[in-house]
């Protein structure tokens, strides 16, 4: 028994001894600081100084104050319209390349739905404000069709053109996923489906769907997570009205230097997400245990 | 035939993809400064203004040498958790990972402030530097997806073989291991600079006075009439990403083909 | 054929009481046996039993929990796999792919800086040797499942190990190859004179290939011995159900004499059995008598038994060809067992339901209790 306590610890002690490196990296650059701005949003702040006294008055400001309310409530509504947009708009491309393309054609596809997102994200999110500004494609091509009078307003600058920006910007973090699940789907279940009489509709949504589930759940998540920290679409394309809860906490940091309110308003948004996150894998916890 | 409207819808969702990628050498040879339709004319000459504007260079440099700095430090990163997770079983290793991948899911500006308030609460100057250590946080997790996918696929004995035949872990490692996923460390090391490249929030939180390539390209959105310069920019570094993007996919692809694997798609 | 040197009775490989553990699984469980230099040894068993973990302690890649495992004499237990004086051929090849096939075939030598000449020419000695000469420059991914295994007996063999480990080359292989390769195999181990041990579950391949065979069930093993023993003699009702068919039928020990067991066996009657034809299972189980399927004869019209005979009644026929199976129940029993017969020219398949004769002799059974 000594002999083999040494040879398992051998297996462990080399694993740990590897995986260290890049774990003390993320411990030190990932774990403690974001334990510190935990920290710091129970702190209190003082007008050059952090003051090392704990509070609750972060939250309550953050919580209560209809200002940052407001933007709290509306990222949230963002993050999730752009999440069931991305991913209802995601779903039959992905399901497209899995089923109807052929097999060598696929990492064409897969490679030009991914190349945009490589692109520079700035100059992207940049040209959808061409795209829906008043002088932009969407209105000059109307204007010149004589569908509409004057440029449509509505836009840009608000929230319609950030949900817009951002199902653009996800796409790919939407598609791959459920493609992914998709794939893995063995083809003679389908036809065991319609063998036992089920039309290819009623197949679909009795064998594909829950069997696709896991990769909808993923995207859904990889999309919704993220989108609420988003800063430079809103920055940009959002307009005033369309300010997002990133916005507020770079202000706080960058502009107010007022860093225990911008920690509070941080981690409560991630708290949201957290949550939310959780209820939504409780919910869907049926559809992603393994078959084994 | 139903595959029929799928393609189609297929098609119409490739152009929502590209619609704006297509429209950035439209302006970037368009002879306007002002950004919008009708066009005006073709000129080259937001090219030839490019070489002499004034901070693009300083922050090219500086991208550079960030993404070049966190593609070697990421993949490096990598290669150790790649390799842990796939060979190795160890205590808290589901834990371990997890921390490693979470920067894969946590919103960009989360880390940004909190790597922020530790750096500026120790005294580290912000810096090219604070940058680096930023991007390698958030790359490392892309970098251990591919170089996991690579290490997957070596079948476990021809690593025992080569010990079998007389070579130690290290030249092991040095003469089958590393020839082996070596196409999955170029993959790595390509797609890690380029998204470093691409980063915008965290060099805009850790720079401080240095200024990357992203954030001169923000800070030039303020100002309408150097717009131009930036869509020609814009469309060089639209070129060369696919570039790079197709050097890396035909790396993966050719590492898959080595190894005998079977191509699962995609470089997430 | 190569005539075969004997083995020289040297011990090569000794286990001494070697157990290991996978956190709570006991894999191996007091394994001692002895290997002989120079012969051919096969691992026997089901899947599971414990035959890969075995031969991996010998090639240094697992490691014992206890007992100590001497290769050549010295305990292994510290020898990492890199220095011990063996070599492994492994079940999925281990070819390197990005190799050509004369590199995977010299990766071993790089050890000993030979010269570029000294070095090709012992490269093409070994290709030469498996039967792939000229196949050097080959790249290692464009060749078959045959010759893909063929490299990595090269590869192995040009090191000149004492022991040569080989886990289930032949199950990747379709019938005709694998047959093809077993002659092979056993070839070029009279020809190399090294120790093979060859671990299979094919007991059909380790009956033809090997000097001897241990049977391995969960984690022990069950029987050493060679191929004719283990088939004609097997020490338990297990060995001898895992090896061939076995019939059983129910018996009774009687007494016993220094040279004699007196049985009382169901259908046979009252019989004698030489105690070397008794298996030493743990006494106190109800004993049987086993008969294996071509030991007893079926009688036709006429002819006689030279030693003794009974009466049967045919239940089953199943016509294979050369072979016919009878499954037949002798007078006196209740329980269905299982004769084959040649199909000799002018030997007529018999009906169901037909009364026959069967001629037996006391030598062809085997005692278990
Ligand atoms: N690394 C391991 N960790 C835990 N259990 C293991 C490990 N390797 C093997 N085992 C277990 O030990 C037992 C013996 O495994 P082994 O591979 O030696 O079987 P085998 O006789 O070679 O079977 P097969 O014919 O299927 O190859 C099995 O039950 C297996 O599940
Ligand atoms: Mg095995």
């Amino acid at each position: 028994m000594k002999r083999s306590a040494r040879g398992a610890g051998t297996e462990a002690s080399s694993g740990l001894l590897l995986v260290s490196p890049p774990a003390i990296y993320a411990l030190v650059l990932l774990a403690a600081p974001l334990a510190t701005i935990i920290l710091y949003s129970f702190f209190t702040d003082g007008y050059l100084e952090v003051i090392r006294e704990f509070t609750l008055a972060n939250y309550w400001e953050t919580w209560v104050n209809p200002l940052y309310r407001t933007v709290m409530l509306r990222s949230l509504l963002v993050s999730v319209l752009v999440t069931a947009a991305t991913v209802l708009l995601a779903f039959p491309v992905a399901y497209f390349v899995s089923f109807h393309v052929d097999p060598s054609r696929k990492s064409l596809w897969l490679f030009l739905i991914t190349i945009p997102f490589w692109t520079s994200y700035l100059i992207r999110v940049f040209l959808w404000k061409v795209i829906l500004g008043y002088n932009g494609v969407v209105n000059s091509g109307l204007l010149s069709l004589g569908i509409i009078d004057e440029p449509l307003t509505f836009l840009l600058y608000n929230t319609n053109s950030v949900v817009i920006t951002l199902a653009h910007a996800y796409a790919p973090f939407a598609i791959l996923p459920i493609f992914v699940a998709l794939e893995k789907i063995d083809r003679s279940l389908l036809e065991a489906g319609q063998d036992l009489g089920e039309t290819k509709f009623a197949t679909f949504c009795r064998v594909t769907l829950p069997l696709a589930m896991p990769g909808v759940v993923a995207s859904v998540l990889i999309v919704f997570i993220p989108t609420i920290g988003d800063y430079v679409t809103p920055q940009l394309v959002g307009g005033p009205e369309g300010r997002m809860v990133a916005n507020l906490i770079q202000l706080q940091y960058l502009r107010l230097d007022n860093y225990p309110l911008g920690s509070a308003i941080a981690v409560s948004a991630m708290g949201i997400v957290a949550i939310i996150s959780l209820i939504f894998l409780g919910l869907t916890r049926r559809y992603l245990r393994a078959p084994k | 035939m139903k595959g029929g409207w799928f393609k189609l819808y297929a098609l119409a969702y490739l152009v929502f993809l590209y619609a704006p990628i297509v429209l950035l050498p439209m302006f970037a040879f368009n002879d306007a400064t002002v950004i919008a339709f009708p066009l005006n004319g073709f000129t080259t000459k937001w090219f030839s203004e490019m070489w002499v504007a004034p901070g693009l260079w300083p922050a090219l440099k500086n991208s550079m040498i960030i993404a070049i700095s966190t593609a070697v430090i990421a993949t490096a990163l990598g290669i150790f958790a790649a390799r842990a997770s796939t060979r190795y079983k160890f205590p808290g290793k589901a834990g371990i990972m997890g921390l490693i991948m979470l920067p894969l899911v946590l919103p960009e500006i989360i880390v940004a402030v909190s790597l922020l308030v530790v750096l500026l609460g120790i005294g580290v100057p912000l810096s090219i530097f604070t940058v680096i250590l930023g991007h390698v946080l958030m790359t490392t997790p892309f970098t251990i997806a591919i170089l996991s996918s690579a290490f997957q696929s070596l079948d476990r004995s021809l690593e025992e073989a080569a010990y079998d035949l007389g070579e130690t872990p290290v030249s092991a490692f040095r003469l089958v291991i590393l020839p082996l996923v070596m196409p999955g460390i170029i993959s790595s090391l390509l797609i890690s600079f380029t998204i470093s490249l691409d980063e915008f929030i965290i060099a805009f939180f850790l720079g401080g006075t240095q200024v990357t390539l992203p954030v001169y390209i923000f800070s030039q959105f303020r100002f309408p009439q150097s717009v131009p310069v930036i869509m020609a920019l814009g469309t060089i570094l639209v070129a060369l990403s696919i570039l790079l993007l197709s050097i890396a996919e035909y790396f993966r692809r050719r590492g898959i083909a080595k190894s005998g694997g079977k191509d699962t798609g995609g470089f997430l | 054929m190569i005539p075969k040197p004997a083995a020289s009775g040297q011990t090569m490989i000794e286990f001494k009481d070697v157990h290991k553990w996978y956190g709570d699984y006991h894999a191996l469980r007091g394994i001692s046996a002895t290997i002989r230099a120079g012969e051919f040894f096969s691992l026997l068993g089901p899947s599971g039993c414990g035959k890969t973990t075995l031969l991996r302690t010998i090639a240094g890649f697992e490691g014992i929990s206890e007992g100590v495992v001497l290769i050549d004499g010295k305990d292994a237990t510290d020898i990492p796999p890199n220095k011990r004086p063996t070599n492994m051929v492994f079940q999925s090849y281990a070819i390197f792919p990005h190799l050509t096939v004369a590199q995977n075939v010299g990766f071993g030598l790089r050890k000993q800086r030979l010269a570029k000449a000294d070095l090709d020419a012992r490269v093409a000695e070994a290709l030469e040797m498996v039967g792939l000469k000229g196949y050097g420059a080959r790249a290692a991914h464009a060749l078959s499942g045959g010759q893909r295994q063929r490299v990595a007996l090269a590869r192995a063999l040009i090191l000149k190990p004492k022991v040569l480990l080989l886990d289930e080359p032949l199950s990747a292989l379709d019938k005709k190859m694998r047959e093809q390769m077993q002659v092979e195999l056993i070839k070029l181990q009279r020809q190399v004179g090294i120790t093979f041990i060859l671990v299979t579950h094919d007991q059909e391949e380790a009956l033809v290939m090997s000097d001897r065979i241990a049977v391995m069930f969960e984690g022990e093993i069950a029987q050493l011995s060679d191929a004719e023993t283990l088939y004609r003699r097997p020490n338990s009702r297990r060995v001898a159900d895992f090896i061939g068919t076995m019939n059983f039928l129910p018996a009774e020990v009687i007494s016993e004499t220094a040279g004699s067991i007196e049985v009382e066996a169901q259908g046979f009657g009252r019989i004698h059995v030489d105690p070397k034809q008794a298996a030493s299972e743990a006494p106190g189980k109800s004993a049987s008598i086993g008969f294996r399927p071509e030991t007893l004869t079926i009688l036709h019209e006429g002819q006689q038994a030279t030693d003794r005979e009974v009466g049967a009644v045919i239940e089953e026929v199943v016509y294979y060809g050369d072979m016919t199976y009878y499954d037949v129940k002798i007078d006196g029993t209740q329980k269905m067992v299982r004769l084959s017969m040649r199909n000799v020219f002018g030997r007529p398949v018999l009906d169901r339901g037909a009364r026959t004769r069967i001629a037996w002799s006391p030598g062809a059974l085997v005692l278990f209790r």
